[in-house]
């Protein structure tokens, strides 16, 4: 818990008495440099000292030990790890120092903060609102629909001259009809627009990866031939990839590849598949993290390397990078597509994912690589002429926290936590491991094959948190055949779908017993 | 022998002005407005051409075109696709699924007359 900043108050309460130090000190009985250290907040102070002090300096008690200041120095605390300030490298022990010289400026971050975020939420809704509304979406549908009506009546007043009396009428009653419903859809979206909704987009450097990814349908036909050519030219082998990879960075490029003792990434922020190559040329991994991780690790690291050019290249044209963690973050992602390109040749992957129908679990054994890797793979497939089954993916951590996503059109993945309870995304963490699959319905009717499974990501070792990642991949009902997971769900029963919906605040089911959030759009 | 259309639609009025112009043009026309029942009428009494919109109640019209594609006897059925959803990826799903002709919502009764009769002319 934080500590009242009670040395800082007296500090400055002292001084706006204009009262000396060594005076102060004479009052209460203590010396100079101890009531310094006091001052400091290098000695802790309580009892009748304290009461002197405060009673000396005319402060009511509660005012220096209040469990505000505390609160106060908490919430700083987590406004100073916020990604917001990421490259400010705000120090959170330095709150308390804010609050015990500043505490009205204190104050009036956190309102400020608190205020931030509460419009930050609303325009993430409203963004979400524009882009997955089903009102809009159903008035649009609504409007084409009662369009077409009345473009065929007319097309059959105006064209048939002898057209039956009663029937002529029976047409003049569907423009009259139609057209009033046009006019209140029309009604109905002039009092959406009229509340102030105005697209919006958020300008975080994840999401622009996503919005990067979702342009290219995270499908890069130039990395793909690089990546070959580079195996080619390695005469890259299953059974050698480690070896070959590890000469590859040692020999050409000089980096030297380093094990970690074991376990001693497990707590530290590069678990796992996230090292990369340092500035003094030294990759480190660790030896507790499971062997695919590892040869995808080292392939990551030979596309850093080796395919900086072409990698660089895509990012320098790619307009909706606009940062430069952006860059930096698009870039590692093509080095992970690079590696994943070498070690699943998108030609025999395909044909594999295809001859054991999209079985993640067989593809992983076949391939050498996670289950998260293959998933990815899975999305990439895309090559005109050579495509695989379009699917969407999304990667959560138990907390919610939606870490990566890749959307199809229909399926609205939210950018931040809080979808569909429902979504076996959330289920898998209950059984890790263990691949959940649904037949999903929307309240539109739209239909998703779900396929999810929590997986452990990075290290893990004995009474050490095991980190937990759940990922799933989703594609429309029409596809589910082609998969082994079709094989099993009934999709002739048409109730036996489970019915979920996009997120609480987008949903239409009011009636769900699941429901978390009110319903933010008009039915 | 009349030409068989059946318009699998649930906007009254649309189905309404289809089935006068298409008639008028000498067809035989009926309609489903309810998408699960769709495939039960197709095999029970098979028509010579399928007007299918996608947007359909129960069952939507990707899913009976597939299973429709799926059904021997009527694999072969000719299938006009119309729809108000005229995004390219639906476009590009209708293609897939093997329906002849893709028709965005509004349409015009020349276009889809014409359609009609060309995809049941032999």
């Amino acid at each position: 818990m934080a500590r009242a900043p009670i040395g800082l108050k007296l500090r400055e309460r002292r001084k706006a008495l204009g009262v000396t130090q060594t005076a102060l000190a004479a009052k209460v009985g203590v010396s100079p440099s101890y009531l310094n250290l006091i001052e400091s907040e290098k000695r802790n102070i309580g009892g009748s000292l304290l009461k002197r002090l405060a009673g000396e300096l005319g402060i009511r008690m509660e005012e220096l030990d209040g469990a505000a200041d505390r609160r106060l120095i908490d919430d700083l605390g987590e406004i100073a790890t916020s990604p917001t300030f990421q490259n400010l490298k705000v120090s959170p022990q330095s709150a308390s120092e804010l609050v015990g010289r500043h505490p009205d400026w204190a104050r009036a971050l956190t309102v400020l903060y608190r205020t931030y975020m509460d419009r930050d939420q609303t325009v993430i809704a409203l963004a979400d609102r524009l882009n997955q509304d089903p009102f809009l979406a159903a008035a649009v549908h609504r409007m084409l629909t009662n369009v077409s009506a009345i473009r065929s009546a007319s097309e059959i007043l105006e064209s048939i001259p002898d057209i039956e009396p009663d029937q002529r009428e029976r047409f003049h009653s569907i423009l009259l009809t139609e057209s009033d419903q046009l006019s209140s859809v029309a009604e109905g979206l002039a009092a959406f627009f009229d509340k102030g909704v105005a697209p919006t987009r958020s300008i975080s450097p994840n999401e622009e990866v996503d919005d990067f990814l979702q342009e290219h349908q995270s499908y890069f036909p130039e990395l793909e031939s690089a990546a070959d050519a580079l195996s080619a030219s390695l005469q890259l082998e299953e059974h050698s990839v480690i070896s070959t990879l590890s000469e590859l960075i040692e020999q050409r490029y000089g980096v030297t590849i380093s094990q970690s003792a074991k376990g001693s990434h497990l707590n530290g922020p590069s678990q796992g598949p996230n090292e990369a190559v340092s500035n003094d040329n030294r990759l480190i991994l660790s030896d507790a993290v499971p062997g695919p991780t590892r040869r995808f690790v080292l392939a990551r690291a030979a596309a850093e390397l080796a395919l900086a050019e072409p990698i660089k290249e895509i990012v320098d044209k790619a307009g909706v990078l606009t940062t430069g963690e952006a860059r930096r973050r698009a870039t590692r992602v093509l080095s992970s597509y690079c590696a994943a390109a070498m070690l699943l040749p998108y030609d025999r992957f395909l044909e594999q994912a295809i001859s054991l129908r999209y079985d993640i679990e067989r593809l992983r054994h076949s391939f050498d690589v996670s289950l998260e890797q293959i998933c990815h793979r899975l999305i990439t497939l895309r090559k005109p002429g050579a495509e695989g089954i379009p699917l969407a993916f999304m990667r959560v951590d138990p907390s919610g926290y939606v870490s990566k996503r890749y959307t199809l059109p229909g399926l609205p993945i939210p950018r931040y936590g809080g979808a569909c309870p429902l979504w076996p995304v959330y289920r898998a963490f209950q059984t890790p491991g263990v691949v959940n699959c649904s037949l999903a319905a929307f309240p539109n009717n739209d239909r998703f094959l779900f396929i999810a499974c929590a997986v452990e990501k990075g290290a893990s070792a004995f009474g050490q948190h095991r980190p937990l990642l759940s990922i799933m991949l989703a594609c429309e009902a029409i596809y589910a055949d082609q998969t082994v997971y079709g094989g099993s769900l009934n999709f002739a029963a048409k109730d036996q779908a489970l019915a979920v919906g996009p997120t609480c605040r987008l949903c239409t089911r009011e009636d769900c017993a699941h429901r978390q959030e009110d319903l933010i759009v008009a039915t | 022998m009349a030409t068989k259309v059946l318009i699998a639609e649930d906007e009254k009025n649309i189905v309404e002005s289809l089935s006068f112009i298409l008639k008028r043009e000498g067809y035989e026309v009926s309609a489903i407005f309810d998408g699960g029942l769709v495939l039960d009428s197709l095999k029970s009494s098979p028509p010579d051409i399928v007007i299918l919109d996608v947007m359909l109640p129960q069952v939507n019209g990707f899913e009976i075109l597939k299973q429709l594609r799926g059904t021997p006897q009527i694999a072969k059925l000719p299938v006009i696709v119309i729809t108000a959803k005229g995004q390219a990826q639906d476009r590009s799903t209708a293609a897939n699924l093997g329906a002849d002709v893709f028709m965005s919502k509004p349409f015009s009764n020349k276009d889809i007359v014409a359609e009609v009769r060309r995809l049941t002319t032999v």
